[in-house]
């Protein structure tokens, strides 16, 4: 019977360690967003980068609403390290206000820490876009698809639009599969002046 | 037999065993191994139906902007290929003829059944004859069929688990193999064979054999085939496939319907070649018939030998080399057995199948050079630079470095103008200009500042250079330069453009990079009535630009008209003899029945001047083996398709030729735009319970080139991974001490929820006070 006790106690240590480290993931996504959305505040205000605490490697680009959500603040990037804390801007893509010759938006995030609610977009649902400015931009939802990232690559195109990526199937257990999800929103032409 | 269990006799209470508790304890012990189990195995369910989730198709994307893909070397995410790869050819010359085997082994280096898919550089030109798919010792071999059927045939034996090729031409240039049904550690060898006529240009014989390309920029905006508009049931070519089974890179879009099977991911050559993918090994048997003055490939080292019987036997110095730039071999006889003229025949005996007895004959004629010196006309040239991203690498440096080089020829009395593009097409200056030293200095300062970003939107930049210049205003002779790769997709709507606006200009083609679109270059030279010359890297600038100068400047034949002899049934291609310029000489193949006697006479006006060039037929032919004939059916069929283009592919005159080139095809055993060459072995070989696993193979970034990747992010942190381990192991531990956790578990709740039993109600109270 001893080794029982022991056994178990090892399991529930384990046990406990995942869903230690599956809660720390989520409070590091929910908790950072607090600390880079007031980042993104002070860069409205003061138009200076800021850096959401002193030793990260990523800063606050822009703001993005999804329909029926809190709005999510985009980092730069999208390594590891920013996904972990928020949606990140991909590298090579472009924002509006930028300047420059206008591309796609391309923005990735985890499906199961913050694009999760991905699979609800439907074509038409508006999704809008702050810039540094602090003016938002809305887009159109226009649809949705499911490339396999062995064979497609990200399909950057000169003109305005915003690609939203996050990992596909939405409930899969397997982290690194090849499968993504793509939603793309095309730029309506009317600016709207949402203040959040 | 008890009658007891029937009587239903009465048994005393006392007889009667009753389960006690221990026994209820036991046996509830007892089946928690069973419980075990189940967790286990619910555990397994949830998991897999976890990890089995995947995407049935893609939904829909019925966008989107123009079809500019931009992408930023990311170095990231180098991924290994299922599949390996390795070539080798086998190149027999003979007189004009070259006979190709072309062997590609595609090693499965994965646990799963694969489908290979790959897209298939040839040159230009080549009748492909031949297919073959070689398992060990056996050898399947090909047929051809039409292209709809040829598919259709490969994915039954596809679904079926039987070994298939499949061959289909997506461009002349461009074909699509792909291999069904290579077992995990299995290599299935597939060999194409193609015959080719030798080039003969300014006393030198070449051949080129691709090994990769420079991918393509696709214009137009996306459009899904599935969502096209059915023309009259005429959708097989875009219809037939559906986009979960694309394996390209791009979309398909209103200007190329084939967009996702002429671009084949790219990996660099290195990458490749560290893990002993993508080699060729290239073995030539030249009988040139002449003694060689000089042998030479500009892009690999060759060793050469001599044998006997005056043939070479060439080979690669190193065995083998990446397949990463196209393979080049010139060789040239010596100046006093220079010939003018050659001729090559190939008898053929009627077929029952409505083919009446022949000859093929294949036909060098060299016009005389001139020898005067003639006054140069003043010219008005515009240059046409290509800095899409493609030309990224040593591209752009080559052709900046032609078009200096361009530039320092022009005359005083000339005028010229720079036009560069893009995405979109920039003229240097609004009208063209006199080459004066300060324009030109000016462009040049300009030039140096050229960097490769965006897109190849060609057409803008065809119609911004064929405008420039107003026909029959001036004595100018018109000439437009295009320096470019060609990578693009939409090829014959350029060529149809080019032949609607072309007026009385003349276009010529510089082909820059390791790869690149031969097939563009050739036929844009063809229908602009210029020449067109390659440049693979940065030390031929020179020599290459050289000759492109040479056929800017000096006279050309004109007028030429080729008379066979009386009595003769000649069918000859190219159909109407183009002008020849300075070095070039006039290539023809062509059918004829009757008596070969007499002479052909070829005349001409040059530099003013007439000429006649004779060539006896009766004893000059030297009969070689087959080959000639599929060699002017595929010049036949290119002349069809060209014919075609006037009247568009899917009008009655276009679908009248396309039945006329679906015959030849059918009768030569040609691969063409409508026939596909598919081989199926009859045995069943996967079993049934398997899956196939898709996978297209890289093509090799050209040398030199820059790779034009952007990789997704990962985008999954494991959280649902996680929580399911986390909980797998808390139940564990759980079931393990379940007595002890229950036991804890009830003391802790019953410390904090208080009894229900011995509380009193809120009412019981009320009353209590009431009393």
């Amino acid at each position: 019977m001893r080794w029982r006790t022991g056994f178990s106690a090892v399991l529930l240590a384990a046990g406990l360690w995942q869903l230690g480290g599956a809660g720390w993931l989520l409070v590091k996504a929910h908790l950072a967003q607090y600390l880079v959305s007031n980042a993104w505040e002070e860069r409205i205000r003061t138009g200076v980068r800021a850096k959401p605490w002193p030793w990260a490697d990523t800063w606050p680009v822009a703001r993005l609403r999804l329909p029926g959500e809190k709005a999510l603040t985009v980092l730069s990037g999208s390594s590891g390290q920013a996904l972990a804390f928020g949606p990140g801007l991909v590298e090579g893509s472009w924002l509006p206000g930028q300047g420059g010759e206008p591309r796609t938006t391309v923005i990735a995030a985890h499906r199961d820490t913050h694009f999760g609610s991905l699979a609800q977009l439907k074509p038409g649902t508006p999704i809008a876009l702050q810039d540094s400015s602090g003016r938002w931009r809305s887009f159109r939802v226009v649809g949705a698809r499911v490339v396999d990232s062995d064979r497609e690559q990200l399909p950057i195109m000169a003109g305005p639009g915003l690609l939203l990526v996050t990992c596909y199937p939405f409930k899969a257990v397997d982290a690194g599969g090849p499968l993504r999800y793509l939603v793309y929103a095309e730029p309506l032409p009317g600016e709207l002046a949402i203040r959040l | 037999m008890n009658r007891a269990l029937f009587s239903g006799q009465r048994i005393p209470r006392e007889y009667v065993l009753l389960p006690t508790n221990e026994y209820y304890r036991r046996r509830y012990r007892s089946s928690r191994r069973g419980r075990w189990w189940l967790l286990f195995a619910a555990a397994l369910v949830v998991f897999t139906a976890a990890m089995g989730v995947r995407a049935e198709q893609a939904v829909d994307l019925n966008n989107t902007e123009s079809g500019d893909l931009l992408f930023t070397g990311v170095g990231q995410g180098a991924y290994t290929p299922a599949l390996h790869l390795a070539s080798r050819a086998r190149i027999g010359v003979r007189g004009l003829l070259a006979k190709v085997q072309l062997q590609q082994e595609f090693a499965n280096q994965s646990d799963d059944w694969q489908e290979a898919i790959y897209v298939l550089p040839l040159p230009e030109q080549a009748a492909v004859t031949g297919l073959e798919i070689q398992i060990g010792e056996r050898c399947i071999v090909g047929k051809v069929r039409e292209r709809a059927k040829a598919a259709k045939i490969y994915k039954a034996a596809l679904d079926a688990g039987k070994r298939a090729a499949l061959l289909e031409q997506q461009r002349p240039n461009l074909f699509t193999s792909k291999v069904a049904n290579i077992a995990p550690g299995e290599t299935v060898r597939v060999q194409i064979r193609y015959r080719q006529s030798v080039n003969y240009e300014s006393g030198t014989f070449g051949l080129h054999l691709p090994t990769t390309l420079t991918p393509r920029y696709i214009p137009g905006e996306i459009k899904l085939p599935g969502k096209a508009t059915p023309s009259a049931g005429r959708k097989e070519e875009a219809g037939a496939e559906l986009m979960p089974d694309s394996s390209g890179w791009a979309l398909p879009t209103d200007q190329v319907a084939d967009a996702h099977k002429i671009t084949p991911p790219m990996q660099p050559a290195a990458e490749l070649s560290a893990i002993g993918s993508h080699r060729i090994t290239i073995a030539v048997e030249l009988e040139g018939g002449l003694p060689l003055a000089e042998i030479s490939s500009p892009y690999h080292d060759l060793d050469l030998n001599k044998r006997a019987d005056g043939r070479y036997s060439i080979k690669l110095r190193k065995g083998d080399a990446a397949m990463d730039r196209d393979f080049i071999l010139r060789w040239r006889p010596r100046p006093a057995s220079m010939p003018r003229a050659a001729l090559f025949t190939e008898q053929v005996a009627a077929v029952e199948g409505g083919e009446s007895p022949g000859t093929y004959l294949q036909l060098l004629l060299i016009p005389p050079e001139s020898r005067r010196a003639t006054r140069q006309l003043p010219r008005e040239v515009v240059y046409v630079i290509d800095t899409s991203g493609s030309m990224g690498g040593n591209s752009i440096r080559q052709a900046r470095e032609s078009l200096q080089l361009a530039l320092s020829r022009l005359q005083p009395s000339d005028r010229f103008n720079v036009i560069e593009f893009n995405s979109r097409a920039r003229a240097f200056f609004p009208r063209p200009v006199a080459a004066d030293p300060a324009n030109i200095q000016r462009v040049r300062t300009q030039l140096v500042g050229l960097q490769a970003s965006g897109g190849t939107e060609m057409a803008a930049a065809l119609r911004l250079a064929l405008s420039q210049q107003m026909p029959g205003v001036d004595e100018l002779v018109h000439q437009v330069v295009f320096i470019t790769d060609g990578a693009f997709g939409n090829e014959r709507a350029l060529f149809e453009l080019m032949t609607r606006l072309l007026g009385d200009a003349r276009l010529f083609t510089v082909g820059i990079g390791s790869a690149p679109n031969r097939h563009f270059m050739r036929k844009a030279a063809q229908f602009g009535r210029g020449a067109s010359v390659t440049i693979g890297d940065l030390g031929e600038v020179q020599e290459r630009m050289q000759a492109l100068f040479a056929k800017l400047e000096n006279p050309l034949a004109t007028e030429l008209e080729l008379q066979w002899p009386k009595g003769l049934k000649v069918e000859a291609y190219p159909r109407r003899i183009p002008d020849l310029y300075d070095g070039e000489p006039l290539q023809l193949v062509a059918r004829v029945e009757g008596d070969l006697d007499g002479e052909i006479q070829l005349r001409g006006r040059l530099a003013g001047v007439q000429f006649v060039q004779k060539l006896a037929l009766g004893k000059g032919g030297s009969a070689t083996d087959t080959g000639i004939g599929s060699v002017w059916a595929r010049t036949k069929i290119a002349s069809l398709r060209d014919q075609q283009l006037q009247f568009g592919e899917q009008s009655d005159p276009g679908q009248a030729l396309r039945g006329q080139i679906l015959r030849l095809a059918l009768e030569h055993q040609l691969a063409s735009p409508y026939t596909s060459f598919v081989a199926v072995e009859e045995r069943v070989v996967r079993p049934q319970g398997q899956g196939l696993s898709k996978s297209p193979l890289p093509n090799a970034v050209a040398r030199g080139q820059v790779l034009q990747r952007q990789t997704y992010p990962r985008t999954a942190a494991g959280l649902s991974a996680q929580l399911l381990a986390a909980a797998g192991l808390l139940g564990l531990a759980g079931l393990l001490r379940w007595g002890r956790a229950t036991h804890a578990l009830r003391r802790c709740l019953r410390r904090l929820v208080p009894d229900v039993r011995r509380a009193r109600s809120w009412q019981e109270r009320q009353l209590g006070q009431v009393q």
